[in-house]
């Protein structure tokens, strides 16, 4: 498990067009994640994604760590995040079918400066999860450190394909889940 | 009143009262009766490699500190401060030479021992009043190691851990056991469901028959290609002390190739080969079994899966991964799993970084296979709460005709202890809950620990 990127030390104004840029990948990208529309979410990912979730851990402030450096809740590559995706297309993945309501709440987007065909991008996601009719809700709260990457031949804010991903694809996604013990039976979404 | 022989009845009979899997007395009684009194496991010691390293665990509402001391010994403390009472850890992990209350700053020493409070000499009279060598935090009775695997019994009656491992732990051996070094184990990954603790340790101890269905889309997008119906019942179900588990029928071929066929590599096979009795080798390499899920009781279980973890390649081209995890109760109707991944110490880097990804897939709070099951799961103890339930018997009867005698007969010819069949059965489940159910009991402890399985009568013992 490579190691967590640092956080963004000063995000860039929000009317920069690469913060524009990012938090509109940021919204399309939780769009389809609700709407359950996995194959078009791997359509952003590059071929080298990084997807990791460490499990976080109560440690004492002097500990100097919070977060188990050899364990996630996720460690997905590009063929493990299409296999969650192809067994929830499947009729016999029986914890999404009924599906999980969802809203993937994206917020405290910053965004910081670096080279045109790449954006580094922390936020904020709240995911609000409703299964059935007799279940409490649950939630999951999250930080984010993405990396956004452009491909193809298109440059800083010229979407450049016509399926309207603008280009822009997921390369890193590093996630600080804030429970230690996560209250959801089981982590059959993607953050 | 619930009457714990009324249920133990019931088990006899191969049918389980719905209600045990939500009803609050039962919970009282497995709280105050069984887990007391039960070897239960706390973790593992290569959590804690250096002088001062600690986690901290629970069985059941219990917090316990495990620590190394300053002397190397591994240690279980209570995490209650003698004075007003307050936790006196209240981290998870770390490493600490003591322990220090924040309430009033009584300090304790890694080994337990009271070493320090504030103004000892005007509020106590110094050791006179309070002589600091005697108050030590409260420990579990007894306290023993298995493999590098830490196990408590709170009241210190349950006897050597030898006698409640007895022969599980020729099957243990084949998880936590693949060279002289051991086991590492990374994690836990901990979460919680609406589900009852029970239910996980029924399914890994035996339910071979809800692979095929359950896990179905596991195979429909070839992650692993084994648990087909028709291959999963060709496996054979043991039961051996007071733990009992599934395998796999693997294709015929020596130990070698049997260990070969599951993505082990010809290094670790070799160290398994020299680590393992000749009997332990023929359970793989001449009857053509490899292990699988298992659960020692009460709620310890293991498993064991060979997943492809990349595209492209052959069918075959298959990794093994092993995980311990923990049905930890927190409720009747709420369960805690801390799911750790499990790798021999003396595996290559590579092999450990292939496996670990392996469990990932598949089993975990992420895992492609658990996340069907704990749904399964949440559903029954959600089913057992309503009042038509509270008639329910359900149907555990699964290998036997009506007269209570078995279809298949058990082997004969088998290279482990205990007893095995081949092909789909409930009897180790009914083996289990009428341990579970005696120590609901609270009889005395021989009798807690019957080991003639029950609805065995054929069995000829």
């Amino acid at each position: 498990m490579s190691t967590i990127p640092a956080p963004i030390d000063r995000g860039l104004p929000h009317d920069h067009a690469r913060h524009l840029i990012a938090c509109h990948f940021l919204v399309e990208e939780a769009f389809l994640l609700d709407e359950h529309r996995w194959d078009d979410w791997i359509v952003l990912l590059t071929a080298d994604i990084r997807y990791v979730m460490p499990v976080r851990v109560t440690t004492m402030a002097n500990a100097g760590s919070d977060t188990l450096d050899d364990m996630a809740h996720f460690d997905e590559d590009h063929y493990s995040l299409a296999k969650r995706v192809e067994r929830l297309g499947t009729e016999h993945a029986w914890t999404e079918d009924p599906r999980s309501r969802t809203r993937h709440l994206v917020t405290n987007i910053r965004t910081g400066d670096g080279p045109d065909n790449e954006i580094r991008v922390d936020s904020s996601v709240l995911l609000i999860r409703s299964r059935g009719d007799d279940r409490p809700v649950e939630m999951l709260s999250a930080g984010r450190r993405d990396v956004l990457r452009c491909v193809g031949d298109g440059t800083n804010g010229s979407p450049d394909n016509s399926d309207g991903s603008h280009g822009w694809r997921l390369a890193v996604r590093w996630l600080t889940v804030d429970e230690s013990v996560l209250r959801t039976q089981n982590l059959a979404i993607l953050l | 009143m619930i009457d714990p022989n009324e249920i133990a009845g019931h088990i006899g009979d191969g049918v389980i009262p719905a209600y045990v899997y939500s009803d609050p007395e039962v919970f009282e009684l497995e709280r105050t009766r069984l887990f007391p009194r039960s070897w239960v496991f706390l973790a593992h010691q290569s959590e804690i490699p250096n002088r001062g390293d600690y986690v901290v665990r629970r069985i059941v509402d219990n917090s316990l500190i495990v620590v190394r001391d300053l002397d190397d010994q591994v240690r279980v403390h209570f995490n209650m401060c003698l004075h007003r009472g307050m936790q006196v850890c209240r981290a998870e992990r770390g490493n600490a030479s003591h322990f220090r209350c924040p309430y009033h700053a009584w300090s304790y020493r890694n080994d337990g021992v009271l070493s320090g409070l504030p103004f000892h000499e005007d509020a106590y009279g110094g050791d006179d009043g309070l002589p600091r060598a005697e108050h030590r935090l409260l420990s579990p009775g007894q306290v023993e190691v298995h493999n590098g695997l830490i196990f408590a019994n709170l009241d210190g009656n349950a006897g050597p851990l030898s006698g409640h491992l007895g022969d599980f732990a020729f099957y243990l051996d084949l998880y936590t056991r693949q060279s002289e070094s051991g086991m590492e184990i990374r994690g836990p990954q901990r979460w919680r469901a609406a589900t009852n603790w029970k239910i996980g340790c029924e399914n890994f101890v035996g339910d071979m028959y809800h692979t095929p269905f359950t896990h179905r889309s596991v195979v429909d997008i070839s992650l692993f290609r084994e648990p087909t119906a028709n291959k999963r019942k060709e496996g054979v179900l043991y039961y051996a002390g007071r733990g009992g588990g599934t395998t796999y029928k693997l294709p015929p071929g020596d130990f070698h190739h049997g260990m070969h066929h599951v993505g082990y590599p010809d290094d670790m096979i070799e160290r398994m080969a020299g680590q393992w009795s000749q009997a332990q080798r023929d359970l793989v390499g001449r009857d053509g079994f490899m292990v699988s899920a298992a659960t020692l009781f009460p709620n310890l279980s293991l498993v064991h899966n060979w997943p492809k973890i990349r595209g492209g390649g052959s069918d075959d081209d298959v990794v093994p991964f092993i995980s311990l995890r923990q049905w930890q109760p927190i409720s009747a109707t709420e369960t805690e799993v801390l799911s750790w991944f499990v790798v021999d110490a003396e595996a290559s880097e590579e092999f450990k970084e292939d496996s670990y990804k392996a469990y990932l897939m598949c089993f975990g709070s992420s895992g492609m296979f658990e996340q069907d099951d704990i749904e399964n799961w949440v559903s029954i103890t959600t089913a057992s709460q309503s009042s038509m339930a509270r008639d329910l018997l359900l149907n555990s009867r699964m290998g036997l005709r009506g007269d209570d005698t078995a279809i298949t007969p058990p082997l004969t010819d088998f290279a482990g202890p205990g007893f095995a069949r081949v092909g789909f059965g409930e009897f180790n489940q009914r083996n289990w809950l009428t341990l579970w159910s005696t120590h609901l009991g609270g009889g005395p402890i021989e009798d807690r620990h019957p080991l003639t399985p029950y609805l065995d009568r054929d069995a000829g013992q």
